[in-house]
């Protein structure tokens, strides 16, 4: 039939690099295979020493903390974003062409500019701090565990903002203006329309979106690799970065792939709790 | 929106002071980049000074770093990577799209759900085992690897974004076409395709976007300086030990970012467009 | 083989390496032609004047001597890893490459035994020193040739130390304690790293542990015993240290940041290699010119300690002519070959053969010679345990640099030994 051999080729590209790489890896979690050397199988064990890491747990927290904030926060200031672009005003296509920059250049290298922003020693904030005497050297914002989980989230926040916003905006522009007339019409004030008119009709985007984000958040990498390497003191530590720690310092495959496969069970359950919340009705 | 009332101030409060602050949020470190990038470095290291005024600027980085760096090759190795890769993906994704939005078959909702979960996969997952695989099939330090495992990330994206806009043509064209006598694979190439051009300038572009930001396999499987791209090439190489050549991190940073945002202002667009049909229209 | 060991000069083992490659030619069942090339992978060095002085000086000799192209291929700094671990797991490339760290330990089932030309090596080099065994013999085998160290020394303002009355680099631990009270009272606070990074951390926490008679596992490499009232006391210290002396930035400091500290005055004092002098002395003269370089202070136990910090040279097992790459090493750390390519570094890469303990690279920069007398001192992360995967995951996952640095971000002591005791028991199960 013209379906199968039309989705054949794809479907066997994913099965060879996804499907099968997906399979290796988890075969991999069950063996103690360190590097240049055969495997063993060992069943469940690195599982087990995994459960027994406290800083597995510490990652795990992180990982989570992590992405619930920059989802939220993406999730809210992408709105807002999006409301206020969805006006008509001059230069409104340059400002969202700008407003894109943050996800369309490499993370790594802006995130490296940033990692020059948040040094004490030479940030801005810290500077104009310093200057008007409020506080003197200034927040650490990579050297305090908190205030770095908190930098992190920010310039996730940065990069990502600009995605949800500029869909959100896209699904604004969609909705009828003729609602807004009827809902005005009805006695509906500013906070009613966009309860009971816009947020139903963003539902849609609003999931897509956020899935999207919550899964590349969750398995973030080249932030943390970046920034602080997990550190200060494993606070910004997440699954990606510990199974790349195991993994490639050192040595050890199978546990790093047992680190890394146990970001599944988590982001299935949070992919199906957000199909049941957040899903409307397929029509 | 609704009728606007208030004057100017109301507009102010509603759009420009929102609309600044989310503009100078977003923006600054481009400013940071720039000026970073052509400062001296007594200038960067010199912590007393107002950090964000350049005293005596200096291109001596950017020249460096096309001078005394492979950030050029790394540059034409992100180009050619980016758009083999978003090529393959985007037909790729076609060849998935297309069966999903427009016919009916068995299995289609396995299909749907299995490209749907290639994206549970994340790298982090899949790139110690990838990493044995490129290594056994000897395509370490080459771009074939990257060539190979990019469409991975892009390919379920593209399928997703296509179908939406697939869905959002109408058939008349299509079913005119058929009951001409046109085979499917004829409707669909000479007369559906042609239509969709939009759509694959958004997913193109969105692919191409991807592609150049990847860092994680980059890093994994080139490690030799001909074959790098930008991103990698910027952390690993312009890091000497534990000597951060600042300057030119920041020249690297703009000029990595310049053409990707120069492409993306002519097709700003065509991508709202395709996100449009592709996010909403589900 | 015998007489390889009794040759006298570079002539004579050039005969003799040529010898055994026709002999090998013409010999035994296995012979197989002389390579036409080998490659030797290093990874790029921030002295340029060293990757060019083998490209351009070395390897043209060896050449020119027995008509074997040797290709110097570098790969960039922090790479040099994932590349030994494609090559030894696909057994593919490069035939030598150089390892760091633990590394002979990891890749031994795919390095040859150079215990023989290690021998060789070493008598000609007047001996190794002690501690080059700790990094490249696993099992009783040498797995590399050790080459140079690259020592973590304290780095420090001399005109700032000596403002506050400080003429010569504190000896113990307490005295710099009090030096940094009075030097961060003044705004020149001291900066040592606390983060995730891989030189600059290791460097000085290991020493401190070590010097206050802390250690991680005993010497049979399986018993945990950093539960200790020493390790307790150098918890102590470092928290003491941290807050009365340092800004609280270096908690998430990686390898680069001491060095921007301390090039823009940030800090007067850190623990890092040459490389903050040498970019000192190029780009910011007036600061390199009040910049000394001392080792590190001794503990309670009047002892110091350095961390081993060791580059070594091993032959790959796919080597198709192993006899040629090991004459090739033969022949490279001779000193008419090797002694210039540790010159033009500058000293940078510590030799670990005596006989250059007084060579004059040392002499070039007097400032340099602590790092020669630190060698004496100098261990790897994990001793006086025998190197080992457990070690290797140990330092992979911080467990001891965490330690510490949990307690200055104000842990009690008690809870992060017993976070890190919990930890290492369960890495060193396997042991």
């Amino acid at each position: 039939m013209f379906s199968w051999l039309m989705v054949g080729p794809p479907i066997l590209f994913l099965c060879a690099l996804v499907g099968y790489p997906f399979l290796y890896g988890i075969w991999l979690s069950l063996e103690d295979r360190p590097v240049a050397q055969a495997g063993k199988f060992v069943g469940l064990a690195n599982f087990i020493a995994d459960f027994h890491d406290p800083v597995f747990w510490r990652v795990a927290i992180n990982t989570f903390v992590y992405t619930f904030f920059a989802t939220v926060l993406k999730m809210v200031g992408g709105l807002a974003l999006a409301l206020t672009m969805n006006q008509d005003f001059r230069f409104k296509n340059t400002i969202r062409a700008l407003m894109l920059l943050p996800f369309i250049v490499p993370t790594v290298l802006s995130t490296i500019a940033w990692m020059w922003m948040l040094d004490p020693g030479f940030s801005v904030i810290n500077w104009l701090l310093k200057y008007t005497g409020i506080a003197n050297p200034g927040p650490s914002w990579l050297g305090n565990p908190v205030l770095a989980m908190i930098s992190l989230i920010i310039v996730n926040v940065w990069r990502g903002l600009p995605f949800y916003a500029i869909t959100l905006l896209a699904g604004l522009q969609t909705i009828s203006p003729d609602l807004y007339e009827a809902a005005t019409i009805d006695g509906a004030g500013t906070w009613a329309r966009f309860r009971y008119v816009t947020l139903p009709l963003l539902k849609p985007v609003i999931f897509i979106v956020t899935m999207f984000s919550v899964i590349f958040t969750f398995a973030d990498f080249q932030l943390v690799y970046v920034l602080t390497r997990g550190g200060p003191a494993n606070a910004t530590h997440l699954f990606a970065t510990y199974a790349f720690d195991i993994a490639m310092s050192g040595g050890q495959l199978g546990m790093g792939a047992s680190v890394a496969l146990a970001m599944l069970p988590p982001l299935a359950l949070i992919i199906i709790a957000m199909s049941v919340y957040m899903k409307p009705n397929k029509s | 929106m609704s009728v606007e009332r208030g004057g100017w101030s109301v507009r102010a409060l509603k759009l420009w002071i929102p609309l600044g602050a989310f503009m100078v949020f977003t923006l600054f470190p481009f400013y940071w980049m720039a000026v970073t990038s052509i400062k001296p470095n007594s200038e960067l290291y010199n912590r007393k000074i107002m950090p964000m005024i350049v005293y005596h600027p200096t291109l001596k980085h950017y020249v460096d770093l096309l001078t005394e760096t492979n950030f050029l090759q790394w540059t034409w190795n992100t180009l050619l990577v980016a758009v083999v890769s978003t090529a393959i993906s985007l037909v790729f994704g076609t060849m998935l799209a297309y069966p999903l939005a427009r016919m009916k078959f068995a299995g289609s909702a396995l299909i749907s759900f299995a490209v749907a979960a290639t994206y549970l996969v994340p790298q982090p997952l899949l790139f110690i085992p990838l990493a044995d695989i490129i290594n056994q099939l000897q395509l370490g330090d080459t771009l074939t690897s990257v060539i190979l495992t990019y469409p991975t990330l892009l390919v379920p994206f593209c399928a997703w974004l296509l179908m939406g806009y697939f869905r959002s043509v109408p058939q008349e064209l299509e079913d005119a076409a058929r009951i001409d006598g046109a085979t499917r694979l004829q409707t669909m190439i000479k007369v559906f395709l042609p239509l969709c051009v939009p759509g694959f300038i958004s997913a193109g572009i969105f692919a191409f976007t991807l592609s150049q930001n990847e860092f994680l396999y980059a890093l994994i499987f080139l490690t030799q300086t001909d074959v790098r791209t930008v991103p990698v090439g910027a952390i690993a190489e312009l890091v000497k030990g534990d000597v951060f050549y600042w300057g030119q991190l920041m020249a690297a940073a703009l000029l990595g970012s310049v053409p990707v945002a120069v492409i993306y202002s002519f097709f700003v667009e065509h991508y709202v467009a395709g996100l449009t049909a592709g996010a909403v229209k589900q | 083989m015998a007489h390889i060991i009794q040759a006298a000069s570079r002539r004579d083992i050039l005969k003799i390496s040529a010898a055994t490659a026709v002999g090998g030619l013409l010999g035994a069942a296995r012979a197989h032609a002389a390579p036409k090339s080998m490659t030797m992978m290093h990874e790029s060095s921030f002295i340029a004047a060293y990757d060019a002085y083998f490209k351009n000086t070395i390897a043209p000799a060896y050449e020119k001597a027995t008509g074997i192209k040797i290709v110097y291929e570098t790969v960039s700094v922090g790479s040099i890893q994932t590349r030994d671990t494609t090559v030894a797991e696909t057994g593919t490339g490069p035939e030598m490459a150089q390892m760091a760290f633990n590394w002979p330990f990891l890749f031994d089932q795919k390095l040859v035994d150079v215990t023989d030309i290690a021998k060789t090596i070493g008598e000609k080099g007047g001996g190794w020193h002690a501690n080059a065994a700790e990094a490249v013999v696993v099992n009783g085998k040498w797995k590399a040739i050790p080459f140079g160290n690259i020592g973590q020394l304290m780095n420090y303002r001399t005109d700032w130390f000596e403002e506050v009355g400080v003429k010569s680099f504190p000896e113990t631990w307490h005295e710099l304690l009090e030096a940094g009270i009075k030097l961060k009272a003044k705004d020149h606070p001291f900066g040592f790293e606390l983060g995730h990074g891989f030189g600059d951390n290791h460097g000085w926490l290991y020493p401190l542990l070590w010097s206050f008679g802390g250690r991680e596992v005993d010497t049979d490499g399986k018993t945990v015993v950093i539960d200790s009232h020493e390790t307790a006391a150098a918890v102590d210290f470092a928290r003491e240290f941290f807050q009365k002396t340092m800004i609280e930035d270096v908690l998430g400091w990686t390898d680069v940041s001491n060095n921007k500290a301390f090039l823009s005055e940030q800090i007067s004092c850190t623990n890092n290699a040459e490389s903050i002098l040498y970019v000192a002395k190029r780009d910011f003269p007036e600061i390199g010119k009040a910049t000394g370089q001392a080792q590190n202070p001794k503990g309670p136990s009047g002892e110091r300690f350095h961390m081993l910090n060791p580059w070594t040279h091993g032959i790959f097992t796919h080597t198709p002519d192993v006899q040629a790459a090991k004459d090739f090493m033969v022949w490279l750390m001779d000193p008419k070959q090797v002694a210039g390519w540790y010159d033009v570094a500058d000293s940078y890469y510590g030799p670990f053969l005596h006989m250059y303990d007084d060579a004059s690279f040392w002499h070039k920069e007097p400032r340099n010679l602590p790092y020669r007398d630190s060698m004496a001192n100098s261990h790897l992360p994990g001793w006086p345990a025998p190197i080992s995967r457990p070690q290797g995951e140990s330092v992979a996952k911080y467990v001891v640099v965490d330690m510490f640095a949990k307690a200055c971000a104000g842990k009690s002591t008690k809870e992060v030994i017993a976070d890190a005791a919990a930890q290492l028991k369960i890495i060193f199960k396997s042991a």
